[in-house]
């Protein structure tokens, strides 16, 4: 109450004009440079709804739509239920399991080209890691190209994304996890649940905000492919592990395409809004607060 | 009945160190893959003990890659890039946190729904306007792309430290103001110093955010003398894609910074991000 009616103002101006410069600004430009024509060089031309009919009609655009939606799908299942497996491993009390918390989280904070090329070099077909090891394992002969193969491209991929970034799912579970009394689940016990009883009954009902919570970050992380993308197989073979957010960066930036690229991040935009809003919509319906 | 539990406990860390060597091989094969020559790369079957471990020639890759091939600038770049836009991070975001905390005013709540919902807003969408912006006012090419958006707004920071703020105790102003202290004193002697933990926390995250960041360098840095590591790495990649050695000890320089710093500063990230999942 003492502050004035300046100065709240004057505290918050570097990040309102960040807000403003980087967020709001260009989300109305590039609006609107969907509608026109636009290469870096020359002024931008008012063109309709050219961009979106072009777009429709494109076969290509079609494929990559199809492939964000089977990696978004694949990715959002693997992410959390692999992180909420191991979280709830993770929250047991026993010795060492700081150590684990800590090893889980590591590939999330590594350079997204390090992974890549990491990957790569597992997955690459003449004495990668991986295939030598399969070979020794279920003695497959043959030679799998991971992701030289349109069979597989696309799911080794999603395989890889999965591996960098589920811990930080991981650690978000957790600490909904812990959040939830210890009692509860001993209570149960008692009264003569088992151990899976307990958890689908107690504490998963309990967990829900935080799946919740969970689902929507991870379906946005799900739009967001450049990275590991870039540095594996920059979309390919022919397009089979082109996503929505690479293939708007290969429009502006490599054909340098801007007006259509920005019609192609509209559609990427609203696929986001109508997947999060869908899940907003639903949410009376399982997540329950306590 | 201690049978049964012995058991579980076992299953659950069969369960962990599976999992656990997934996540950790990758690593391992990378560092065992620095000391190895260019011909023992491809034996089959691999050798999990390297041919150059303690032998002449053992740190060969290394200095191959960070003099000849100037990783030791890029490393150098990156930190001063990821330096700069993380300490930024630190006065804005606890100069918002503060304000949308302690302040009173028009638009207070609106405001703060609008920057946690600009979060959601894929980068694509803002990326190219972006450009545009930096090209016209002919900022390509240098560090201030990569700086001053990171520098001016942090979502995630804002967030942390509104929360942690609104915990003060009101008595602690109360006091500051009796003893005479401005506004900003308040800001820069009472709250700013109250907040240590979840400032070393945001620098941490935005430290490595940055240092890892890859589409913005991609787009704004062509000079080779400018490179980030990440940016460096790329172009290594793509024009000696079958120096694996070598691509793969650049890899292992880019990330040991991090780890190092992660092993030091682990409590601090894990329960940051802890906080982030709760409050969210």
């Amino acid at each position: 109450m003492h502050y004035g009616k300046i100065s709240p103002y004057l505290f918050l101006l570097p990040t309102l004009l960040g807000l403003a410069l980087f967020r709001l600004i260009p989300v109305g430009v590039s609006f609107y440079a969907g509608f026109t024509s636009w290469n870096i060089y020359s002024p931008p031309e008012w063109v309709g709804l050219d961009n979106y009919t072009e777009m429709f009609k494109s076969k290509p655009f079609w494929t990559v739509l199809q492939n964000t939606l089977q990696f978004s799908l694949v990715f959002v299942v693997s992410v959390c239920v692999t992180g909420l497996v191991f979280a709830v491993l993770l929250n047991a009390k026993l010795r060492g399991i700081r150590f684990f918390r800590g090893l889980f989280f590591l590939p999330v904070i590594t350079s997204i080209v390090a992974v890549g090329i990491a990957w790569n070099w597992i997955l690459t077909p003449q004495a990668g890691i991986l295939n030598l090891l399969l070979e020794k394992v279920i003695g497959l002969t043959e030679s799998v190209s991971w992701l030289g193969d349109k069979k597989y491209a696309l799911y080794s991929l999603t395989m890889v994304y999965v591996w960098k970034n589920v811990g930080y799912q991981m650690i978000i579970y957790l600490a909904g996890l812990q959040s939830i009394p210890r009692e509860l689940g001993e209570a149960s016990k008692i009264d003569g649940a088992n151990s899976f009883q307990s958890f689908f009954f107690v504490t998963l009902p309990l967990l829900t905000p935080t799946v919740f919570f969970v689902l929507i970050i991870t379906i946005i992380e799900s739009f967001n492919t450049f990275g590991i993308t870039h540095s594996m197989t920059e979309g390919g073979p022919y397009n089979a592990t082109n996503t929505l957010s690479y293939f708007i960066y290969q429009n502006a930036f490599v054909h340098f395409r801007m007006g259509y690229a920005s019609a192609l991040a509209y559609v990427l935009f609203l696929l986001t809004l109508l997947v999060t809003g869908i899940h907003f919509l639903v949410k009376k319906r399982w997540v329950k607060y306590q | 009945m201690k049978n049964r539990k012995y058991v579980k406990n076992l299953f659950t860390y069969l369960f962990l160190s599976l999992y656990g060597t997934a996540t950790l091989f990758p690593f391992l094969w990378m560092v065992v893959t620095t000391f190895k020559s260019e011909g023992a790369i491809f034996e089959i079957p691999p050798k999990l003990i390297p041919d150059k471990l303690f032998k002449p020639g053992m740190w060969d890759n290394y200095t191959e890659v960070l003099l000849d091939y100037n990783f030791l600038l890029y490393l150098w770049n990156s930190t001063l890039i990821s330096g700069a836009a993380s300490f930024g991070q630190l006065i804005t975001c606890s100069m918002a946190g503060f304000a949308f905390a302690r302040m009173n005013f028009f638009g207070r709540g609106f405001l703060f729904t609008v920057l946690v919902a600009m979060m959601m807003i894929p980068v694509e969408v803002n990326i190219i306007p972006e450009f545009l912006m930096f090209s016209k006012i002919g900022w390509l090419d240098s560090y201030l792309p990569l700086i001053v958006p990171s520098f001016l707004v942090g979502s995630f920071g804002t967030f942390m430290l509104k929360e942690h703020y609104m915990n003060v105790p009101q008595s602690l102003e109360d006091a500051a103001v009796i003893d005479g202290c401005k506004t900003f004193q308040i800001y820069r002697h009472i709250f700013f110093p109250l907040s240590t933990a979840p400032l070393a926390t945001i620098f941490v995250i935005a430290f490595m955010n940055n240092w890892n960041d890859l589409l913005r360098p991609v787009l704004y840095i062509q000079s080779p003398e400018l490179r980030t590591v990440s940016l460096g790495l790329t172009q290594f990649q793509s024009l000696y894609s079958t120096d694996w050695n070598l691509m793969i000890t650049g890899s292992v320089v880019s990330i040991l910074p991090l780890i190092i710093v992660y092993l030091f500063t682990q409590r601090f990230i894990i329960d940051g991000m802890m906080t982030s999942g709760t409050k969210g």
